[in-house]
């Protein structure tokens, strides 16, 4: 019981701190892509699973896509949609570089750098590649469950109808648990 | 007492219903802007890519048919090296094989196609691989070529720093030999366009970094050794094999 509620007051913390960690990593990787975005067309085009020109399309549309859900997730607004284009974009990672290594490429993931080609004698490590974005689709999966975090626009926009009922701190809840609180005197509104 | 409990707590219903449905109309619209803002973002990068995409280029002097390299000798055998001018590997590459590359061009076995490809311009702060691309096209023009990217290799800019600017570009080109129609050349820049049609006519070609070396159409790997092996493998396997 003690620890239901424990965690209970927790999880909105540690949703801050993933759905944080997660803005920052797809801010990141957006940023560093986007000042280059033939070089980010390169990088899709080099795990050559569809054709150069659509490559191309990808490369350019991708680090801006990512930043937007960066920033989404900055702010925390819509961060369930968000967390699940989080999920779908990590999910979509896992397979080309599943693929790549399958297919025995040798190129530079370019997760976070301009990948391409890896130069002659640098042999990729695409386990560990594959082993961060699996920890990546996990923080995702956690904000898709628990979306409700700390400091985020979407419970700010939420509490203008909290005026109506007992002002609680998670009004995002759905169920505020009522039943387990049979101590604490009941406020009536006036 | 016990009724007027049973009031309020409908009340509280009711209220809990609007107030779930207002939510969910309101989460509803919140995802639709932010879907919104994400096809929005897509949008723009599509646009900067389709604005980037180039369509009228002149190719330089010395330019091979497809206008996307620079062809040095006329043997039977093509080598395709496809150089980016800040890129460590294609310098030390360069100080490894190009004496001996020159040499088979030289002695009539080989046709050397070199690709100067504007890839890393994420690598310095004020595009020198595309100004040093269009530069050298430039020196192309004015039949320097060779000359210029030996000047361009010796002078290796470091990454992530600013590159010579294209005034440094100019005065590299008088030591390679090349004057005032050079320098003018290089002020307008008139091979820009040329570069990005290398740099996307490589991409196409599956080249996604540098250096790479093709003998005959073949991924070789980048050393005077294994080219020149390439080279006789290519041209014992197809002796009668024509220049393009």
């Amino acid at each position: 019981m003690d620890e239901r509620t424990g965690w209970h007051r927790a999880q909105p913390w540690v949703s801050l701190l993933v759905r944080l960690g997660l803005a920052g990593i797809f801010l990141v990787a957006g940023g560093l892509k986007v000042t280059d975005l033939a070089a980010n067309g390169r990088a899709v085009n080099a795990y050559q699973i569809m054709s150069y020109d659509a490559a191309m399309v990808v490369g350019a549309v991708q680090p801006f896509v990512e930043i937007v859900v960066g920033l989404l997730l900055l702010v925390g607004l819509a961060t369930r949609l968000a967390a699940w284009l989080s999920a779908g974009m990590m999910v979509a990672f896992i397979a080309g570089i599943s693929s790549a290594w399958a297919r025995g490429l040798n190129i530079d993931c370019g997760c976070f750098s301009k990948g391409g080609q890896l130069p002659p004698g640098v042999t990729p490590n695409y386990l560990p590649e594959i082993f961060r974005d699996v920890a990546f689709l996990a923080m995702a999966i956690f904000l898709i469950i628990y979306p409700v975090s700390r400091f985020s626009l979407d419970a700010r926009l939420d509490r203008p109808f909290s005026a109506g009922v007992p002002a609680e701190d998670d009004v995002l809840e759905e169920d505020s648990d009522e039943s387990t609180d049979h101590t604490a005197p009941r406020r009536e509104r006036a | 007492m016990s009724s007027r409990k049973d009031q309020n707590a409908a009340a509280r219903m009711v209220r809990d219903q609007i107030a779930k449905e207002q939510r969910r109309k309101r989460t509803m619209w919140i995802s639709i802007a932010a879907v919104a803002a994400l096809v929005i973002a897509g949008l723009i990068g599509w646009g900067i890519y389709a604005g980037n995409k180039t369509t009228d280029y002149t190719a330089p002097k010395g330019a091979n048919a497809a206008g996307n390299g620079i062809s040095t000798g006329s043997g039977p055998v093509v080598v395709d090296e496809y150089v980016d001018f800040l890129c460590p590997h294609c310098k030390s590459f360069h100080d490894e094989a190009s004496a001996s590359i020159a040499q088979l061009a030289a002695d009539g076995k080989i046709t050397l196609v070199t690709h100067p490809v504007a890839y890393l311009d994420g690598a310095s702060t004020n595009r020198y691989s595309t100004r040093s691309s269009a530069a050298s096209g430039c020196a192309a023009e004015y039949g320097k070529f060779t000359e210029f990217s030996n000047v361009l290799f010796a002078n290796q800019p470091a990454e992530g720093g600013a590159g010579p600017s294209d005034d440094d570009l100019i005065v590299l080109g008088k030591q390679a030999g090349l004057g005032d129609d050079f320098a003018q050349c290089v002020r307008d820049k008139r091979f820009l366009t040329w570069t990005s049609h290398v740099s996307e006519e490589a991409g196409r070609a599956g080249v996604t970094g540098t250096p790479t070396v093709l003998v005959n159409g073949k991924p070789a790997q980048a050393s005077a050794a294994q080219i020149a092996a390439a080279v006789a493998a290519a041209a014992g396997a197809n002796p009668s094999a024509s220049t393009s």
